[in-house]
């Protein structure tokens, strides 16, 4: 348990069924999923910014 | 997005000693947080500046944020008179750093870092021990979130 509450407070937030299954991957296969999440968070950056610059 | 198996592959085909820290790093222990950048503490002896510049020069080096055109080179004295350096790179962002609070220099963190193969590269992380007291020296809103994730990670992990 940690020493600080607003951790403590951060930490009842957390999914932890997304660590379990982190901690069931290889090193290798965390980074290619985090890659792989990168590149779907620049195609969402990318088709949002293209539906602002849409004429309204 | 940030290459990481490019640039840890440069990093280690040139021989640098570098320790992987940061988001990176925690990525590597289980944390499901997007990170935007590759941090390392390097090692700050001459060779190592020297085969840190060469590991970067084919990827066009550049102080992130800054304007475009200044007459800024990677190389090994531009290494020598700085410390820290937040770098744009064509394989993405990597920040490379000198000291980091809670943990300090290569030296004093290579006592304790972990080893990793990394998609076929020999690399230095830090340990998730070391991870937390970082995180926790850092102390900004972001780093606390990431330090509850982390403890979360150590729970998880016993």
């Amino acid at each position: 348990m940690s020493s600080d509450p607003v951790v403590e407070a951060y930490k009842a937030g957390i999914d932890r069924t997304l660590i379990r299954e982190n901690l069931k991957l290889t090193v290798e296969e965390r980074f290619r999923k985090a890659m792989e999440l990168a590149r779907f968070a620049d195609e969402l950056k990318r088709a949002g910014r293209e539906y602002r610059s849409r004429p309204k | 997005m940030t290459n990481f198996e490019s640039l840890l592959a440069a990093l280690g085909s040139h021989g640098v000693a570098f320790i992987v820290v940061g988001g990176a790093a925690a990525i590597a222990h289980g944390s499901s947080r997007l990170t935007q950048d590759l941090d390392i503490v390097y090692a700050r002896d001459p060779e190592n500046l020297r085969q840190l510049a060469d590991a970067l020069a084919s990827y066009q080096p550049y102080l992130r944020g800054v304007p475009a055109g200044l007459p800024f080179t990677l190389d090994r004295s531009a290494l020598a008179r700085g410390l820290n350096f937040t770098l744009v790179t064509s394989l993405g962002d990597i920040d490379l750093l000198g000291e980091i609070p809670g943990g300090g220099t290569y030296e004093d963190l290579v006592v304790d870092a972990i080893g990793l193969d990394i998609f076929g590269t020999r690399c230095l992380c830090l340990s998730l021990s070391q991870l937390i007291r970082a995180k926790r020296a850092a102390g900004r809103p972001k780093d606390l979130e990431a330090l509850a994730e982390l403890e979360a990670i150590e729970e998880e992990d016993r």
